[in-house]
This record gives structure tokens, sequence and C-alpha cells, in this order.
């Protein structure tokens, strides 16, 4: 089993996680669940429980907009997709991310 | 469109059944898939998949909690859940849910009936289209401080206003109309301009309404029928229209029959065109009318009123001597005086009053809550440390009694709708004196008035529900730690002391007041006006034509010598009737109320002045009335000549006016005080020729005696007339034949009030057994809940105390020391509230004695014996609730020592 991260640091940036994952595409909250577990190769794994109080919260805000729909097996099931707001949330969000991942680099390569 | 997204996902977050399915199918959803995924790919078995699928979820139902929340809705759901619990509490303490329910009830019935009928006089909402347009325009008289609605003059000028439009004006007039079956009964009609169906449009059930032709001189006379009088008079004839009836001595065509609940412009059931000659009245002369017009478009009240204002201005300087004072003012039609301030003030003052009543009520049942509560103590504590916050738990107490008070508030709203719908227009009918109620006064409840009462029943609840919780759950930590449940750091203090003292006095001053109402009620049916007065009917007639101000003196001389022998035509042939012993004239009825009018008595040396009772009677008075003159003579025929000037005086004028001296031959003067004083000698002086009795000259609704003074006057001559009829048998039964007689003798007279002269009183009779009535259910509504809060108190204490009192009793304490030390703080209480009661009670009498009004009567206020009963009373209190410390007491006394020690 490939070693997990720290749950808190994942907690922080699970917005950030769900807001890509939806901006590839429309999804349901368990495809997302996988889709950040496959793209990271296994290395993060969203909590299935905090995962949709996090939906709800970024619904709330107008971030994220949800519908039923049915998946490719014809079962019913919420879809959820950006929205404009969202879309530029996420811009700002990675920007953030990505200067917080360099700082941490640059202190953790100092030797 | 963020906004959009967010409020329809906030929308649909709120609406909380399909929110919470939501939720369920989503987590269903998730699982289901996981399953399948943990099948298909680690091989599981579907039962080992599904189990792991929910392990790696964690616990469902936190997160269904914690979705809940992030809706914003845990409280409702909390609340929700509350009230259900609250339901159950009602349910499970019947006792507390009945006399708590019911003393809540009572007082959101007495504020939703006050609000609504303070709602009624004060509104003025018209139920007219634009009805808050309608005004009407009042001149008010800033000296004598009175309306003055001889405004003909006036009205020509306000015709000119550019601020209101359809000015219009009315008169009442009572007109005598021979219906479908010959019989002429008074109906009560409006002379109107044809503006009036402009401001009140509603389109004729029949015909056409009036218009402006018809106000033109020498126009054929119309009539427009209300539909009352077209169904009770007519017996809905629809061929009614262009038959001629007959209105007292006159005919007109019937134009138009309006349809039911027509009733403009006040209470009006039949309509005539409205003729005056206005462009040739002089200043403050001529007939009494009442103006009213729409504001025109664009225009605001201000704009017309400073538009009126101009205009008195410009009068008061044309015309000094008559319009100085007067002043023009636009109000609301529906306003019923000018607004200075009393309007806010009655207002405030009544809601004040429910308001302190309500609060006085709920705070007692606050106190019975607080019992309950303090007896769930283990229950509240378990919660809290079971992690329930503070607020959490008042929370719950407040929502068992909002579900009490909202009990209580359906029942007192059905009972005041009750109240309101039966007794609402008789209490304003006999209050104010007049048969007709305005039609835009409607008694339904207004939604106003529920939503006050509503408002009034959240207030309850929160005094009933929050104080008491907020009480118990105090220091709840410290009690947790120390674990004392059920072992009482809960007391009850100084507040609830105070609310029972309280209760306890007003249980013991209230009977006082309806005492005083009883003792009023009795004096008035216990009235003596000196003679049989069940045996005489009394007939209040109306002239046609004689309230005309256009009359010329030499026609209202014609008409007051017509009048005068259609009377006495009516009068011989009324004593013709068998059953009948006398019949006679006067302008009062005895026990009624009279003209009063200053007189100084001339011929002493002190000129002793007062206001003294006056009526103006026929010879034959006296002599129906059965009541021999004391002293003197009686009045002749020979004293009508207006150069005779004699009076007669009562016994009440020798003792109070005249100091109990003889009277007859002295000489008094009668006139208004500002006469008396300017110029008295130049009054015409009268002769005492007469003593009788008092023969009701007080009215019956005033506590002392009153001077009475007769003038002897050719009826009809001038002003009021009734007919006092003294019948054989039953009075009533010859109301009929009067009728009959009185229109036979001529079609102008009218029958406008009939009944027995003993019945004068009944209005005020109802009023005092209405309020009485009332106060009696207040004073129940107080002594039912004293004895329930001291009873649960006292069972409390005993409760709480169980363990002590098992020590006590197994050391060897007697009973009675045990009782006594249980007694001491209710009796304690009750004795107070007894003291505090008879305290309100004596500064009340005293201050009877002492108002103005009441001063001059013998020695009211309480007597002897009153207060004896009293007495009584509060020993009866203090019985009663000694009866309510028996059932805990006796719990106390069987308390087995052991099981007392157990009981830890």
């Amino acid at each position: 089993m490939p070693p997990r991260p720290q749950t808190d640091a994942l907690r922080g940036s699970l917005d950030l996680l769900i807001l890509k994952t939806l901006s590839l595409a429309p999804m349901h909250g368990w495809g997302i669940s996988q889709r950040v577990q496959q793209i990271s190769k296994g290395v993060l794994e969203v909590n299935q429980g905090s995962l949709y109080p996090a939906l709800q919260r970024l619904e709330k805000a107008g971030l994220v907009t949800s519908d039923w729909d049915t998946t490719d097996n014809n079962r019913r099931a919420r879809y959820y997709r950006l929205t404009a707001t969202g879309q530029r949330a996420l811009g700002d969000e990675l920007e953030n991310w990505r200067r917080f991942a360099a700082g941490l680099e640059a202190v953790l390569n100092v030797s | 469109m963020t906004w959009f997204h967010a409020a329809r996902a906030r929308l649909r977050l709120l609406a909380p059944r399909a929110a919470e399915s939501r939720i369920d199918d989503e987590i269903r959803f998730h699982i289901e898939m996981e399953t399948q995924r943990l099948v298909r790919e680690q091989l599981l078995d579907p039962d080992e998949a599904r189990r792991r699928a929910l392990a790696t979820f964690g616990g469902v139902q936190q997160h269904r909690e914690t979705l809940r929340e992030g809706r914003g809705t845990a409280w409702f759901t909390g609340l929700s859940l509350d009230l259900k619990l609250g339901f159950r509490m009602l349910v499970k303490y019947p006792g507390l849910t009945l006399i708590g329910g019911l003393a809540m009830a009572f007082g959101i019935w007495f504020g939703a009936v006050t609000f609504q009928m303070v709602g009624l006089l004060t509104s003025t909402k018209l139920p007219l289209p634009d009805g808050d347009r309608v005004v009407r325009i009042q001149s008010w008289d800033a000296k004598t401080l009175q309306d003055e609605d001889r405004v003909l003059y006036d009205y020509e000028l306000w015709r000119s206003a550019r601020s209101i439009t359809d000015l219009g004006a009315y008169r009442d007039a009572s007109v005598n109309l021979v219906g479908a079956d010959g019989g002429a009964r008074p109906e009560e009609a409006a002379e109107i301009t044809a503006s009036a169906f402009r401001i009140a449009p509603q389109r004729p059930l029949l015909g056409r309404v009036l218009d402006e032709s018809d106000e033109a001189a020498g126009a054929a006379p119309v009539v427009l029928l209300g539909h009352g009088v077209w169904t009770n008079r007519f017996d809905r004839d629809p061929q009614i229209v262009g038959r001629s009836v007959k209105l007292g001595n006159s005919f007109a065509t019937v134009v138009g029959v309006m349809p039911e609940g027509y009733a403009f412009p006040v209470a009006h059931e039949l309509w005539l065109p409205l003729r005056t000659n206005a462009a040739r009245e002089e200043p403050r002369r001529g007939t009494a009318i009442k103006v009213f017009g729409r504001l025109a478009s664009g225009m605001s009240l201000e704009n017309a009123q400073a538009e009126l204002t101009a205009f008195g201005k410009r009068l008061a300087a044309e015309h000094p001597t008559t319009h100085a004072q007067l002043q023009p003012h636009v109000l609301p039609y529906a306003q019923l005086s000018v607004d200075n301030g009393e309007v806010t003030a009655m207002k405030a003052l009544s809601y004040f009053f429910v308001v302190a009543l309500v609060l006085v009520v709920c705070s007692t049942v606050a106190l019975l809550l607080f019992a309950r509560a303090a007896s769930r103590e283990t229950e509240i504590l378990v919660r809290s440390a079971l992690g329930a916050s503070r607020r959490r738990i008042v929370t719950q107490l407040f929502a068992e009694s909002l579900v009490l008070a909202g009990a209580a508030a359906a029942v007192g709203l059905v009972a005041a709708q009750l109240a309101l719908t039966r007794l609402g227009k008789p209490y304003l009918q006999m209050a104010f004196d007049t048969a007709s109620v305005p039609f835009w006064f409607d008694f339904n409840l207004s939604p106003k008035a529920i939503i006050s009462a509503l408002a009034l029943a959240v207030i309850g609840a929160v005094v009933a529900g929050v104080m008491p919780a907020r009480k118990i759950t105090r220091g709840l930590g410290t009690r947790l730690r120390a674990g004392t449940a059920g072992g009482g750091g809960v007391s009850f203090g100084g507040v609830w002391t105070a609310v029972i003292v309280t209760q306890v006095a007003l249980t013991v001053a209230l009977p006082a007041v309806v005492m005083l109402l009883r003792s009023e009620s009795k004096r008035v049916e216990s009235y003596d006006a000196g003679f049989p007065t069940h045996e005489y009917l009394g007939v209040t007639l109306g002239i046609d034509g004689a309230a005309e101000e256009t009359l010329t003196p030499e026609t209202r001389a014609a008409l007051g010598a017509r009048i005068t022998t259609s009377l006495e035509a009516l009068r011989s042939r009324m004593e013709a009737e068998p059953g009948v012993a006398g019949v006679t004239f006067v302008d009062r009825l005895p026990g009624g109320d009279h003209d009063y009018q200053r007189v100084e008595v001339a011929s002493l040396p002190e000129k002793v002045r007062s206001f003294v009772a006056t009526a103006s009677i026929h010879p034959s008075y006296f002599d129906v009335l059965r009541a021999p003159v004391l002293a003197g003579r009686t009045f002749t025929s020979s004293d009508l000549s207006p150069d005779a000037r004699v009076v007669i005086v009562d016994q009440a004028f020798v003792d109070l006016v005249m100091s109990g001296r003889n009277p007859i031959g002295h000489r008094v003067r009668i006139g208004s005080s500002a006469q008396l004083d300017s110029n008295a000698a130049q009054l015409p002086q009268y002769e005492i020729v007469g003593l009788v009795k008092d023969l009701g000259m007080a009215s019956a609704a005033m506590p002392q005696r009153q001077a009475g003074l007769y003038l002897p006057t050719v009826s009809g001559s001038q002003g009021d007339v009734n007919m006092i009829v003294h019948a054989r048998g039953d009075a009533l039964s010859l109301a009929p034949r009067v009728r009959e007689l009185t229109t036979a003798v001529d079609a102008a007279l009218r029958v406008e009030k009939l009944m027995r002269v003993d019945q004068v009183m009944t209005p005020l009779l109802w009023l005092l057994g209405l309020w009485s009535r009332i106060i009696i259910g207040l004073t129940g509504v107080a002594l039912l809940l004293s004895l329930a809060g001291i009873y649960a108190v006292l069972s409390y204490i005993v409760a709480r105390r169980t363990r002590e009192i098992g020590v006590r009793v197994a050391l060897g304490a007697s009973a009675r020391r045990v009782i006594t030390s249980i007694f001491r703080r209710p009796l304690t209480q009750v004795t107070l509230g007894v003291m505090a009661g008879v305290v309100l009670i004596s500064v009340a009498a005293i201050g009877i004695q002492h108002t103005e009004q009441f001063r001059a009567a013998q020695p009211r206020g309480l007597t002897l014996g009153e207060i004896a009963l009293l007495s009584c009373y509060a020993i009866l209190m203090l019985g009663v609730c000694t009866l309510a410390c028996i059932v805990p007491s006796v719990r106390a006394l069987r308390v087995q020592p052991t099981e007392a020690l157990r009981a830890e």
C-alpha cells in the first residue's frame, strides 16, 4: 500500500481537489472520490464521509451546482458541475496552492 | 448567475423533506457504488463488500447530522422534536395543561377582543374602492370644542376645492315609511347628494341610484330603497321600481333598490335626494349636514387640509362674528373624531392593560411550569451530562410552553370570534346608545388582531417557558459535579413569592370589583322613579319635518300647532282604548337623561344657584303618574299661556337647593351660567306653584339625587316628545295599537322607540352585567391559578425534602412540627397576598369616596356588610389555600424513614 499523506493537509485541499475534478467533467460524489484516487495513483484518498458536506458547502457558496441525472449503467445519481464562479475560484485556489507548495518546497530544500 | 445557483441551492436545502431524501439517496448511491467496486475489484462477497463500504464511509448517521447542520436546519429539526415532546407533556400533565392553558386562553381572549374593538374604533380603513382616499370635512369650533354641522354656507365654498373631488353632503332623516302591509314605521334615511354613489359606487339591484337631476328644486320626489327595507317592508317586490310609496305625509317614487350590505354613508337603509338652497344660506345657519368627498388624484390629505385651512381663514376674515373660531378639518372618512392624542392614548392604555394582564397570568403559569421542570431535574441533569447545551435545554422547555400557548391561543381566538360576533354589535349599541353601527365595522377578527393575539401568545410562552427554564438550568455544571440530582440546587426565589402574593391579592381584590358592579346593578335595578314604572309605556315620537331648520318661523309655528292638535287627538283616542288608564306627554322619560339648566332662586337673599334637571310636561303629567302634589297646586291648562311663568319643583329641589324651606311662592330664574352671570336681572322670573315627590329626574345611571323642576308646555310645540301611557294590564301589549293610532292620527308622527318605562335602564344593566361576568371570569382564573401555584410549589418542596422529612420523622419529630415547617412559607405568602388584597380594596374604597363624582352621593364605597363579606372571602381564600397544601402534606407525613433514606 502506498504511504498516505496526513489527512489534515488533505482536508485543507479537499475543496481544491473537488473543484479540479469537476473542472474535467461533471461527476457524482462517488465518482469524484474514485477520480481523485485514480489520478493520484492511490496517493490521495478522499474521506468519503467528509466529501458530501464539502460538496454541500461549495454548492451553498455557488461554486458548484447539482442535478439528478443517470449514470452510464442507467442509475439515478446526483451530478455536480462547476459554475462560472467555481471556475474562477479554482483558478485562484490553484494559484494559492502553487505558491504554497513552492514555498514549502523551498523550505524543505534548504540543506 | 452565481446568486441564482446559490439561491436555488439554498431554497432546495431549506425544504426539509426534499433535502432529507436527497441526502439519503446520495449516501445510498455512494454505498452501492462502493459495494459494487469492492465486489468487482477485490472479489468480495456482496455482504462483506457492503459492510466494508459502510465502514469506509464512516458513521452514516453522523454524516447525515453534519449535512443537516451544514444546511442550517438542525435547529428546525430540533425544534420540531421539541414541539412533539411538548405535545406529549400536554397530555401527560392534564391538570397543568387545563389550568395553565385556560388561564392563558383567557388572557389571549381578552387581548384579541380588546385589539379588535380598539382597532374598530380607531381604524380609518374603509371597505370601499380607493377607501383610503375618501374623506370627510368637519368644521371644528375651537371655542366650544364641538363640531359645527351647520355648514351649508361653507359647503358652497368648499365645493370649489381643487384637492377634493365628488364633494357631497348628507343629513340623517328618520322618516315614516308605509310598507306593503300599510303599516308605517320609521326608517333610517339619508338625504344625500348624488356624488355619494360615486364615492361608494355600487350597481343597484333594481332600477337606478339617485342622480343630480333629482336634487333640483321642483324635481319629482324619489326614493332609493335599501335591501333590508325592500325585504322587510315590501316582501322583495320585483315590481317596486316606479311604484309610489308614502313617506310621512308625502309620496315618493321608488327609483331603485340597493344590494344587501350597502349602507353608505353610515348605516342607512333609505336614500332621498338632498335638496338645499345652499347658495342662499346665511353663515352658520340652516340645516346640519355632513360633508364628504374624495382626494383628487395626486393630492394628499395634507394638500386638502392646507386648501381647506385657507378657505377657513378666508371665511373667518369675511365673517368674523360667526367664523372666527371655526376650523375646517379634513379627516379620513372612517376616522371618528379629530385625533388630538386621545386616540393614541386610549390605544396605548388598552394595549398596556392587555399586556400587563397576560404577563401576570403567564408568570403564574411560569410558576407551574417551573415546578414541573424542577420535578424533572434529574432528566435535565442527565441530558446536560450527555452533552446538551444549556441553550438546547432552555429551547426544549420554551417549546413546551409554546405548545401550551399555541393551544391556548387557538381556544382564545375561537372564543374571541364568538364573543365579538355575538356581543360586539350590541355592546357598541348599548355603550354608545345608538341603533346604527357604521357599515365599515367588521366584527370578525381582523388579521391584525389575530397577529397581535398570536404575538401575545409568544410573549406569554417566553414568560412562562424561558423564565423558569433559565432559572432551572442555572449552575447545571456545578450540580452535575456535586451529583445532587433531586437534592435541590433549585429553589423558589423571591420572584415566585411575588407572583403568588400578587395572584392571591388579585383573587381577593377582584371580587370587590364584582361586588361594586353588582351593587351598582342592584342600585340601577332598584331605581325608584317614584311611580310603578312597569305599568307605563314610554313612546318616543318623532315628527317629520320638525328638524328642518330651513323652516320659516311662520311655517314652524303652523307645524307646531298642527302637531299639538294631532298629539291631543292621539291622547284622547288612546285614552278611549280599553286597558289604558291615562296618557300624557313629556320631553324626557323619567329615569333617562334630562336637560340641565342653571337655576337661581331669586327670592332668597343668598340667591342660591344650582344645576337642576328640567322637564317640560303636559299639564296632565302628575295625574297620569298618580303622583299627588305635596304642596301648592298642579298645572292647569291656563298655565300654558306664555305669561303664566309657573313651575313645579320636586322634593330633591327642596332638600338640595332650598335647604328644606317651603318652596311655594318662591321665584326662580332659569338660564345658562353665562346668562345668569351677565344679566340675571333681565331673565324672566318663574313662580314655584307646586311641590311633588321625586319622579325620576335623576337618571338611573347617576348615583346621587338630583333636584328637578317641571315646566308646563304645549306638547309638540318644541323639541322631543315622549308619550307616557298608563296601562291597566301588560303595558307592552298596547304597542301595536299605539303604532296604529299614531299613524292614523298624523302620518308625520313616527314611533321611534317604544318600551316599558322601567326598561329605560336596560342598556346600562346589560353593560354592567357583561363587565361583572368578565371580571368574575378573571377572578375565577386568578383563583384557579393561585391554588394551582401553591399546590405546585408545595408538592415540589415536599418532593425535594423527602429525605429531610424522613430523617426528622425517624428522629421522632412530631407531625405538627414537620407540617409547620412545610407550611410556613406558603402560609406566609397567602397571608401576605390576602393582606395586599385588603389594602388594595381599602385604597380603592377610599379613592371612590373621594372621587368628585361619588362625593355628592349618599355615602357609598363599601358598607359594613360588604366588608364583612370580603373578610369572609379572605378567610375562605386562606382555607382553600390550606386545602391545596393538604395533599402534599399528607404525602410528606406518609414518608417512611427507610424509604426516604433510600431515595438518595
